[in-house]
């Protein structure tokens, strides 16, 4: 090893998978060794055999999608409202001013302390699980995209305005495509968060979802399915990153030029 | 017929807080006249920069004007042209997109643009490269991208700030000869700010040297060799007193600017 010393594919996906193998045979020898009790932590085998059957059995595959769907539906409404008005703060200054500050309390608000007053105004249907989705996204989402913006190279601007460009041009042909790669990264990240407030939505007042067979599991003490729950977030999660990566790429071949 | 007209123009930077305001312009008196290729040399700090962004319209004068045609200065516009020292094509469009930028604000049609567009490829020698990235180019090759984007826009007057200024030797000296060969074919109103003496000579028209800060107008010195001119001429008596004379103009100011740091 050195530093900065680069690796190629292959050994950087062996890496990777080591590192999951290993995962797997400390917990195997935790639970085959019986080192844990089976009440507290279910070993791999019981694991897959459970998510088996919640699969085949009691219709989990509903659950996910379900699931999927709502974070989905949650952040492109997030996204939707976000992004143009980020992009507004980031360009026109006294709209930044005027609206960051508030936008910066409001991100720290979290936004599963909302679900109690949301469950009051929206009831416990579909619309307030994208609603806590949305609350936990949104003000992220302004605040990256207004400092992206706002940080658009001056010289670029400039040579813009040098070549005839107006105020619509600097913004839909100059800060918008100079931003737009690092809109869609920030766009990646906050899925990514929103993965999180979708279970904790699903853990309260729902009826479906994986966060609901999860509460479900505990109450039954069934470690083997929640673990298989969480290991199925994980897996979305890992897989919708990749192609939002694969898709961002293929968006900007400029970038990687 | 372009004329350009610097009429009294003063740039004070204000006061920034422990700081004194500091005066980068004196009054600066300046007539450019059609077709004219002007470099205006200075040692680094001068205000030259600051001079040339006030005739783009990017910075405006404390006071003074800047008259264009008969019209008043007063943002930039696309009948000033400017390449920067620092590279700036749009990453994100490729080298004719890059060209075609000026004429896309100005709604000029695709197919249109591309003629024009490929036209000016040709002519930086940059045929084969047009769909190519500016992350994909030289930093040489970025700049005659540059100077082609400035003149697809048939800009009235051409303004240069030190384009060539992060270019190795070697590529500078082809990029004058790409320049120049330019403005003998077409003609054209340039401005051309620049701290490399030999640079200002074999350009332009009229060097006009500038004073350490505050920036004034020290000398103006008529450069009256023949045109094409080639590389060559760097050798020849002229062009050798001519730098001799620039040498010693440059290198009062610069001891000066040495004494104040």
């Amino acid at each position: 090893m050195r530093p900065l010393h680069p690796l190629t594919s292959k050994q950087r996906a062996a890496y990777g998978l080591a590192f999951f193998v290993l995962f797997v045979a400390l917990w195997a020898s935790a639970t085959f060794g019986g080192y844990v009790s089976k009440t507290f932590l279910a070993s791999p085998l019981t694991m897959v055999q459970e998510g088996w059957d919640l699969l085949t059995k009691y219709g989990f595959l509903f659950d996910i999608g379900m699931t999927i769907w709502r974070v989905v539906g949650g952040f492109a409404l997030a996204a939707i409202v976000a992004v143009p008005l980020g992009i507004l703060m980031g360009a026109y200054k006294p709209i930044e001013a005027l609206l960051e500050p508030f936008v910066s309390f409001a991100r720290y608000l979290p936004a599963s302390a909302f679900i109690p007053l949301l469950i009051l105004w929206a009831g416990i249907g579909e619309l307030q699980k994208l609603l806590v989705i949305f609350i936990g996204s949104v003000f992220q989402i302004i605040l990256m995209v207004t400092v992206t913006v706002g940080n658009t190279r001056r010289d670029l601007v400039e040579a813009a305005y040098t070549l005839g460009a107006r105020d619509g041009g600097i913004i839909g042909r100059v800060l918008l495509p100079s931003a737009a790669p690092e809109i869609a990264e920030i766009l990646r990240l906050v899925l990514g968060w929103a993965w999180t407030y979708v279970i904790v939505a699903e853990l309260i007042g729902s009826s479906s979802g994986i966060g609901h067979m999860i509460t479900d599991s505990q109450a039954l003490l069934n470690t083997g399915q929640i673990i298989f729950g969480i290991i199925v977030i994980g897996l979305i999660g890992l897989v919708s990153d990749f192609l939002f990566k694969a898709f961002n790429a293929w968006l900007f071949p400029w970038k990687l030029a | 017929m372009t004329t350009l007209k610097i009429d009294q123009v003063l740039r004070t930077f204000p006061v920034r807080h422990g700081h004194l305001p500091t005066r980068a312009l004196e009054p600066i008196d300046l007539s450019v006249a059609n077709n004219d290729f002007v470099t205006i040399l200075g040692p680094s700090g001068c205000g030259k920069s600051t001079l040339l962004r006030i005739v783009a319209g990017l910075d405006r004068p404390t006071s003074g004007r800047v008259i264009l045609d008969g019209q008043e200065v007063t943002g930039p516009g696309a009948d000033r042209g400017m390449v920067f020292q620092s590279y700036t094509l749009f990453p994100w469009l490729t080298v004719r997109e890059n060209i075609a930028f000026g004429l896309r604000e100005r709604g000029v049609r695709e197919a249109d643009r591309d003629k024009i567009a490929d036209g000016f490829v040709h002519r930086i020698g940059l045929s084969g490269f047009e769909n190519h990235w500016p992350k994909q180019l030289s930093g040489g090759m970025q700049q005659r991208t540059a100077i082609a984007r400035a003149l697809a826009n048939d800009p009235k007057i051409l303004l240069l700030d030190e384009p060539f200024g992060a270019l190795d030797n070697q590529t500078r000296v082809l990029m004058q000869e790409m320049l120049l060969g330019i403005w003998e074919r077409d003609q054209k109103t340039v401005l051309f700010v620049t701290h490399d003496i030999e640079e200002a000579i074999f350009l332009g028209s009229r060097v006009i040297v500038m004073s350490a800060r505050p920036g004034r107008i020290k000398a103006e010195i008529a450069v009256d060799l023949p045109h094409p001119r080639s590389y060559k001429i760097k050798t020849t008596p002229e062009f050798i007193g001519l730098k001799e004379r620039l040498v010693e103009e440059i290198r009062a100011e610069s001891l000066k600017v040495a004494a104040d740091a």
